[in-house]
């Protein structure tokens, strides 16, 4: 899984029942200080519905956005064990790192 | 509310998968909707339409999913393509063979048009490589309307000087190409193309140089660089670096080889075999200090960063400091204009000079080329499309009861008209297949007819394949849009009643009027062609140009070189075979010179030739007044034979008493005028015959370099071999090369000629196809009036009357199409092409009357074949059913 693919999965996770294209632009942005285009974050989360990792469903019909429907993602099961996985092989490298410290 | 724009998702709303589509609109509006807040609507629309442009990306695209029961009906179309292919195959072949043959032409002109524009590009540094230019006021009258001159010679000291003066140059070079010289390495004697350069022009252009160091090339002036076949020729397998070759440059010397280079490729404007510092060129020391002599092309490099703004200012300043006396001199003896230019240096980048027709290099072509074949390949194309449809239309008949059943089957005619699209799509792209092997047939013709030397690489299959696939589907789409529309809209309702079966052939019949116009303007600019080089190369040109040998004494411009043809003279006069050896200072179509005087205050410029007192009887020139050239008279030495046009243009009454002070003698008279000569064509047919004098003063005039031989008829290649051994044995280190006088005369036309095969090429195509195309037409106007004419037949009508009656209409169209195409063509040709001619055809009856005949011929002969075959049915075969 690529970076970019493991930071949606990780927002679909944050944003729970909000996650659909436009907030996770969003969240990306106020969270991590980072502009990413919203035509990228579709691609991914299609993608990584492609490979099971989330599933979509559409929302109901809204006022704001010329009555389109939103289509939000949630994470599989398949998903949130991949996202655990990372989580645990990134703190078993981190122990692995011999002390990192400030010096003076 | 504000709006996003909606151009782009309306596009994208097509391209997007449906089912993704509702989300992704809604999430781009709704961030447009965040942008208007927060920075204003113009900064939100401009990001709305960059944000929906980045989802035309694979990612989203890709996931549109061909619909099942769409692909259930392409494999259904195919078959049913298939089929009426195979069903009737005589109408396929037309159309495939008309398209084949016209997607093989596109190729060709796009392989042209292609060679033509990458002339130089392989040069690294070509963007910031220039020539410079000299724009000058003519100040010697010539035939051009333009007052204004452009060469790319210039002084020979102008590239060093650029290079020392100005900063922004980084490096200057001068090249002269073109000079055929002898070349001798141990017993290997030829004739090379020699050009003449300096250092830099091997760190400014990116020849690969293959043996040695370019960087030390040419610090010493008696070094050559070869290409690598000279190499190959000379040497074999063993490295050239270090021998010694001799060149005969007025005089053998030996140059050392320093340096081996890949052969320059066919689209280099640069051409050479050997390469020699310019400090070998002849009179190098006093051109140096010489302004206003012009004899060498100037390259410069610019540094990264200096524009050829920037140079073309610091040339005016180079002009200001080394021309000034010569020009105000000359703006007084020349008196030229005050508000004229009078001499400016301008500048054309590399990449530009190959397709700048106004500057005259040996390699220069001209764009027009591109845009008149690009012209030839669309009237084909359309020629072959009008074939597909004018068919599609007229044997829409057994198609009716598809398209009725299809329809009440529930299809719509929308997917009709697909589905016809489809079938005119596949049969483009299976005639691409047939184009491509034409193409490949026929490349070596076109090479020839083009004098290019086009070969199909790999690198350029790929890109070959993309474009014949493009034109395919265009002419496929095209073709196919006019009959998909037309057949799709039959009425199940009328179609399967088995209601009136007649076609209406639409469309059709204005096409084919189309088809013939074309073909027949084609038919006259061919014919004119044809019959003006039939002129050309027939007519009396004034002089005997029939078994006569030219053999250059390959001495070059010296007095050996005159002592040559009095020995060659001399050894062949016992030999039977041989006429007469005339000596000249440059055969027909081999240069001239022309010498501009002042008489009387007057400018007068004639061409002037040194020749030998054999030269007028070896060749048949007619003496109309006077005498030929005597050696025995002492006084023949300063003596000349003018022609004709020299005569009238100076006025005399009588010529004999006559001196011509060309050379501008204070003292003497000038020459005396001993015989006039009839005129004679000593150039092209291109020029008028005009002012013209021949000399036999070695000084004034010149040396000889060329000796003419006149032969008998009768075995050419023994008395050919018979010179030869004589060649060997008198000038025993010299190549023994000839040509034909008459050969050397023709070929003045070749650039015409070949535009003459091209135009007979594309006509000949455009008459097949349309040929064709007519054909199938005439057979289903046979099919559709068989019943008519069964009762006709019953009713007792004669065979011919019938088959006059079924080609009436085409006899017809044949006529309007030549009264409106055929005027139009011969105005064209005309224009473009005779008027380059001085002399020329007359455009009279003849042309028009063959054209006529030839396009009836076509004509008749196509639909003879229906005509007959209709005619002689049984009306009682094609009445039985009713």
């Amino acid at each position: 899984m690529g970076e970019f693919e493991e930071l949606v999965l990780t927002m679909v996770g944050i944003l729970k029942d909000e996650a659909y294209g436009n907030s996770i632009v969003i969240e990306i942005k106020t969270q991590l200080d980072r502009k990413v285009n919203l035509s990228g974050v579709h691609v991914t989360l299609y993608r990584l519905e492609d490979k099971g990792l989330v599933k979509s469903y559409m929302g109901g019909a809204t006022n704001e956005r010329g009555g389109r429907r939103k289509r939000y993602f949630e994470l599989t099961s398949a998903g949130i064990k991949a996202l655990q996985s990372i989580q645990e092989q990134r703190l078993k490298l981190w122990k692995l790192v011999p002390q990192l410290k400030f010096t003076r | 509310m504000p709006q996003p724009p909606k151009t782009v998702s309306n596009l994208l709303s097509r391209l997007c998968p449906d089912y993704l589509w509702e989300s992704i609109a809604g999430d781009l509006e709704e961030q447009f909707m965040a942008d208007n807040q927060e920075l204003g609507l113009g900064a939100a629309r401009r990001r709305y339409v960059w944000n929906a442009l980045l989802f035309i990306r694979p990612g989203i695209l890709l996931r549109n999913k061909l619909k099942i029961n769409n692909t259930i009906m392409i494999t259904n179309y195919l078959k049913t393509a298939g089929r009426n292919m195979a069903k009737r195959k005589l109408f396929t072949f037309i159309n495939a063979f008309g398209l084949s043959v016209a997607i093989a032409f596109c190729i060709l002109i796009y392989l042209f048009v292609k060679d033509e524009q990458s002339f130089d590009k392989f040069h690294s540094n070509a963007k910031d490589i220039y020539r410079v230019e000299e724009y000058a006021w003519r100040t010697f009258q010539t035939e051009s309307k333009d007052p204004y001159m452009q060469s790319a010679y210039l002084q020979l000291a102008l590239a060093p000087t650029l290079k020392e003066e100005l900063s922004e140059v980084k490096f200057a070079t001068r090249f002269n190409g073109g000079w055929s010289q002898v070349v001798k390495y141990q017993n290997k004697i030829f004739i090379e193309d020699i050009a003449f350069a300096d250092n830099d022009f091997f760190k400014m252009f990116s020849f690969p140089v293959l043996e040695g160091n370019s960087e030390l090339f040419f610090l010493e002036p008696k070094q050559a660089v070869v290409t690598k076949s000279i190499a190959k020729k000379y040497f074999g397998e063993e490295s050239p670096l270090n021998k010694t070759i001799a060149i005969d440059i007025r005089g053998e010397q030996d140059y050392d080889i320093i340096g081996v280079m890949d052969d320059p490729p066919t689209n280099s404007s640069f051409d050479f075999d050997i390469l020699i510092p310019q400090e070998n060129r002849l009179y190098y020391e006093r051109n140096m200090v010489n302004w206003s002599s012009f004899n060498s092309p100037t390259f410069v490099q610019l540094h990264e960063g200096s524009s050829e703004q920037q140079l073309l200012t610091s040339l005016i300043d180079v002009r200001d400091r080394y021309m000034k006396e010569n020009m105000e001199r000359d703006k007084e003896e020349y008196d030229i204009p005050e508000d004229a230019i009078q001499f400016e240096y301008r500048t054309s980048n590399l990449l530009d000079i190959h397709l700048n027709p106004d500057v005259n290099w040996h390699k220069v072509s001209d764009p027009q080329y591109s845009l008149i074949l690009g012209g030839l390949a669309i009237l084909i194309i359309v020629i072959a499309s009008i074939n597909y449809i004018s068919l599609a239309l007229t044997t829409s008949a057994s198609r009716r009861l598809e398209v009725g059943v299809r329809k009440s089957i529930g299809a719509t005619q929308k997917q009709l008209i697909y589905q016809f699209s489809f079938e005119s799509v596949a049969l483009a792209i299976l005639s691409m297949a047939f184009g491509v092997i034409i193409m490949i047939l026929f490349l070596p013709t076109f090479n020839d007819f083009t004098g290019k030397g086009i070969r199909l690489d790999s690198g350029v299959w790929l890109e070959l394949l993309g474009f014949s696939l493009a034109i395919s589907l265009l002419v496929g789409l095209l073709a196919g849009c006019y009959p998909a529309f037309y057949l799709s809209a039959f009425k199940p309702s009328t179609v399967l009643k088995g209601g009136a079966r007649k076609v209406k052939p639409g469309l059709a019949k204005p096409l084919v009027l189309v088809q013939f116009m074309f073909s027949s303007a084609l038919i006259v600019s061919a014919l004119v062609m044809y019959e003006q080089m039939n002129y050309v190369t027939t007519k009396d040109l004034g002089f005997d140009k029939e078994q006569i040998l030219v053999v250059p004494t390959q001495y070059g411009w010296t007095d050996e070189s005159n002592a040559a043809v009095a020995q060659m003279r001399n050894a062949l006069q016992s030999n039977p075979d041989i006429i007469d050896v005339g000596g000249v200072s440059s055969s027909f179509n081999r240069g001239w010179s022309r010498y501009g005087y002042t008489i009387n205050e007057e400018n007068k410029a004639a061409y002037v030739w040194a020749v030998d007192p054999h030269y007028i009887p070896a060749i048949g020139i007619e003496i109309v007044e006077g005498r030929n050239f005597d050696l025995t008279n002492a006084s023949d030495s300063a003596a000349l034979i003018v022609n004709e046009a020299l005569v009238a243009d100076m006025g005399w009454e009588n010529p004999l008493q006559e001196h011509l002070n060309w050379r501008e003698d204070s003292i003497g008279p000038g020459y005396k005028v001993i015989g006039v000569a009839k005129d004679y064509h000593f150039v092209s047919l291109h020029r008028n015959i005009e002012p013209m004098f021949l000399s036999m003063n070695k000084n004034d005039a010149g040396h000889l370099t060329t000796m003419l031989i006149k032969m008998r008829p009768r075995d050419i290649s023994q008395t050919i071999s018979e010179i030869e051994a004589t060649y060997k044995e008198l000038l025993q280190d010299k190549p023994f090369e000839y040509t034909f006088l008459d050969e050397d005369v023709d070929s003045q036309y070749a650039s015409f000629e070949q535009w003459m095969k091209i135009m007979s090429l594309s006509t000949l195509f455009a008459i097949l196809i349309s040929g064709l195309g007519l054909f199938g037409l005439a057979g289903i106007n046979a099919v559709n009036r068989t019943k008519e004419i069964g009762i006709r037949k019953v009713f007792g009508a004669p065979l011919l009357n019938i088959f006059v009656m079924l080609n009436k209409q085409f006899i017809w169209m044949a006529a309007i199409a030549f009264v409106i195409a055929a005027p139009l063509g011969a105005y064209i040709i005309n224009e473009w092409w005779l008027s380059d001619f001085e002399f020329k055809i007359e455009l009279g009856w003849k042309v028009f009357a063959l054209t006529f005949i030839a396009g009836l011929l076509v004509t008749i002969i196509t639909v003879t074949y229906h005509g007959f075959r209709a005619a002689q049915l049984n009306p009682a075969e094609t009445l039985k059913y009713e």
